[in-house]
């Protein structure tokens, strides 16, 4: 962590500090910091809560709580498959599949750590052309697994 | 060299049907602008590139950069009023789909925009509500209650201050007709809303937008801006607080006592009604959390009546379904259609069949919650009432279609983990049973399941049913033992 990091990890907090008389949401604290560093660190909890006012156990219960705040930074390239019933009715766990051999081909190579998080995601709402895969904020529609080194190849 | 210009749908399943690569592609050629419109939602045809003629709009389907030629030629296009797709459409809601551009508020006004709106300034509160209690109009977010009676308990109530929460979570896999609505006319849903401010008094509102929506939350932003821009946004003279906030992917946040919980920055855990947050909402204070559908749907009963809408659908269901339809048909798409047709004519008049190489196995009507039909059960009238009697719900309005390589003990495993993952955890029935569920559905998957299992099942659903505090328990149940019900021997025989 450099010195830089640790100013603009204290902004963004400073701007989720709660106004007199709103109270304080930490949701959207969280949310505030996973935009700006991918992740939410756990040893950041009691200092979200002293700007907040709220105590520890509060932060980290919200924390724990919803699937899209993560505690694990991702790797360079976070990609999401949707597991919907639309995606799942269009066999969207091949393409899950496809993705995870994928990886696991490049598992060996030093140069491909930190590379891919793949996840689950619920219904992006593109089931009409579905199955759906994000990566990162990019959607792609009608995913075939046979696409998914051509989507795949051009992320270092 | 003359420019032509033509339209092409700017909607996040456009974008993803190939319309962002032809834009590229296209941006550098003199002889054709292309305007960027929301999506007529029959994405089977995108890219679907349109342009004006002496007889209406043309469209050329599943155009590609090299396609070039043609378009600009004027030839091989299909008239839009011709597509069968649209044609056997009632398109009130979404009658501007396809046709403006999202964030032009004043094609929104010229179209007919804000008419809704006027209405309701000149109308006393009460008389607003009671416009809608005429229009029958149910909530479009899956529990249909009648919208008026929660209004006219807000409307009563005297607070200095009292919120309008837009439900944007469209939690349901299989639904998008609220995204597409805040990607492709975001006036109407802000529209709506500032309506419901009038008739209850409300001079503050959020729309709590899921976090897999983020161009959604962008063009409500920006939407929302325009508004303030062109002061849209008072109250009676007061200035009206409107703002996107973001969830953070818990499904259960859709229930209207957990949306707010999360609004205020908890964790989203459902609370007990009453009260209801019509009496005691967000901060305690009167609040009308409805879905986007539903507000988008206000501006037109104001504008025509409340006796328009009702004129339209059946006995029990006014007004027209916003269909979705997806899964394992050739036209997936938005649909909006009186309420009354059958799933069995939606099918048929739509869907366009089975896409290449898949059988008809089963349709799920309703998300996560909903149940399953097989191809005997499909003469069902889309309505509130048919689907009540049925023990299934509407909910949403998603249907998705199963072929025949669906493995069905996969697919109610499926639905207990997703229970089990997204149970907030207040009652032991769905925190604990959902776990059990899905662990028996493992054994079964794995050739160890017994004749007992079934009945085992059987017995916890009822149980699930009959004693959670909210749908997400009462209702997982559903899908599971439809699923049984209609598919016996995929359960049978995994046995050991
Ligand atoms: C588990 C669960 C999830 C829900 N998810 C949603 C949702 O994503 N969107 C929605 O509008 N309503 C959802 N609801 C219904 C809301 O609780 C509430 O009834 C609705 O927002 C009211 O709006 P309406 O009257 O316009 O339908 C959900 C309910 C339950 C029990
Ligand atoms: S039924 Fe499940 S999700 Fe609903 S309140 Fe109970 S534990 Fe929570
Ligand atoms: S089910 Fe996958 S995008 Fe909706």
């Amino acid at each position: 962590m450099t010195i830089r990091y640790k100013d603009r990890f204290a902004e963004i907090l400073e701007t989720c500090r709660p106004a007199w008389p709103d109270n304080p949401n930490i949701l959207k604290a969280l949310l505030a910091v996973q935009s700006a560093r991918g992740y939410v660190p756990t040893n950041a909890i009691p200092q979200i809560a002293q700007v907040l006012g709220v105590t520890d156990a509060q932060v980290a219960g919200v924390l724990s709580y919803y699937s899209d705040l993560r505690t694990q930074p991702p790797g360079r390239h976070l990609i999401r498959v949707c597991m919907g019933e639309s995606c799942m009715a269009n066999h969207g766990a091949r393409v899950f599949r496809a993705i995870q051999d994928y990886i696991r081909m490049t598992a060996g190579d030093p140069t491909q750590a930190e590379r891919f998080t793949v996840e689950q995601m619920s219904c992006a709402g593109n089931c009409a052309v579905s199955p759906t895969i994000m990566i990162g904020e990019d959607l792609h529609g009608g995913v075939d697994p046979s696409d998914v080194p051509l989507l795949l190849e051009p992320l270092s | 060299m003359k420019t032509i210009r033509c339209y092409l749908a700017d909607d996040t399943s456009s974008r993803a049907a190939g319309a962002e690569r032809l834009a590229d592609t296209w941006s550098e050629r003199q002889e054709i602008q292309l305007i960027r419109t929301s999506s007529r939602g029959a994405f089977f045809l995108e890219p679907m590139v349109e342009r004006e003629t002496p007889n209406g709009r043309e469209a050329w389907f599943n155009v590609a950069p090299n396609d070039l030629p043609r378009v600009v030629a004027g030839v091989g296009g299909t008239p839009v009023a011709g597509i069968p797709f649209l044609q056997q459409q009632t398109r009130f809601t979404f009658a501007n789909f396809g046709i403006t551009e999202p964030l032009a508020l004043d094609e929104y006004h010229t179209r007919g925009g804000l008419k809704g709106l006027a209405a309701a300034r000149s109308l006393s509160p009460e008389a607003i509500v009671e416009e809608l209690r005429i229009s029958r109009l149910r909530g479009r977010g899956g529990a249909a209650f009648p919208v008026w009676k929660k209004w006219q308990v807000a409307q009563q109530i005297r607070s200095e201050q009292k919120y309008v929460v837009a439900n944007a979570d469209e939690g349901d896999a299989g639904t998008y007709c609220d995204r597409m609505i805040m990607e492709g006319d975001p006036f109407r849903l802000i529209e709506g809303m500032m309506i419901c401010a009038r008739a209850i008094g409300a001079t503050r509102g959020y729309i709590y937008c899921r976090y897999e929506y983020p161009a959604a939350a962008r063009a409500m932003r920006f939407a929302i801006q325009k508004a303030r821009e062109a002061d849209l946004l008072d109250c009676d003279d007061d200035p009206f607080d409107l703002e996107v906030v973001s969830g953070a992917g818990s499904y259960v946040c859709g229930e209207e006592t957990a949306l707010l919980e999360s609004l205020e920055g908890r964790r989203g855990v459902v609370l007990a009604k009453p009260p209801y947050p019509s009496e005691s909402g967000l901060h305690g204070k009167p609040t009308i959390v409805s879905n986007v559908l539903t507000f988008a749907t206000i501006p037109n009963i104001l504008a025509n009546g409340g006796a328009w809408h009702a004129s339209l659908g059946t006995e029990g269901s006014r007004g027209t379904m916003a269909v979705q339809l997806g899964g394992r048909v050739k036209q997936p798409g938005l649909i909006e259609i009186p309420f009354g047709l059958t799933l069995q004519d939606v099918l048929d008049r739509f869907g366009g069949g089975m896409a290449a190489g898949s059988r008809f196995k089963a349709v799920q009507v309703g998300g996560p919650l909903g149940s399953l039909f097989p191809e005997s059960q499909l003469d069902i009238p889309i309505c509130y009432d048919a689907f009540a009697e049925a023990g299934a719900i509407l909910g949403h309005g998603g249907i998705v279609v199963y072929d025949h390589e669906t493995d069905m003990v996969e697919l109610a495993r499926h639905f207990m983990a997703f229970t089990a993952d997204e149970s907030c955890g207040k009652c032991t029935p769905c925190r604990i049973g959902s776990v059990r569920g899905r662990e028996i559905l493992e054994r079964i998957q794995r050739g160890q399941g017994t004749a007992e299992d079934l009945f085992l099942l059987s017995d916890l659903g009822e149980t699930m049913k009959a004693t959670s505090l909210c749908a997400l328990g009462g209702r997982a149940p559903y899908p599971v033992l439809t699923a049984i019900e209609h598919f016996p021997g995929e359960f049978v025989r995994r046995q050991g």
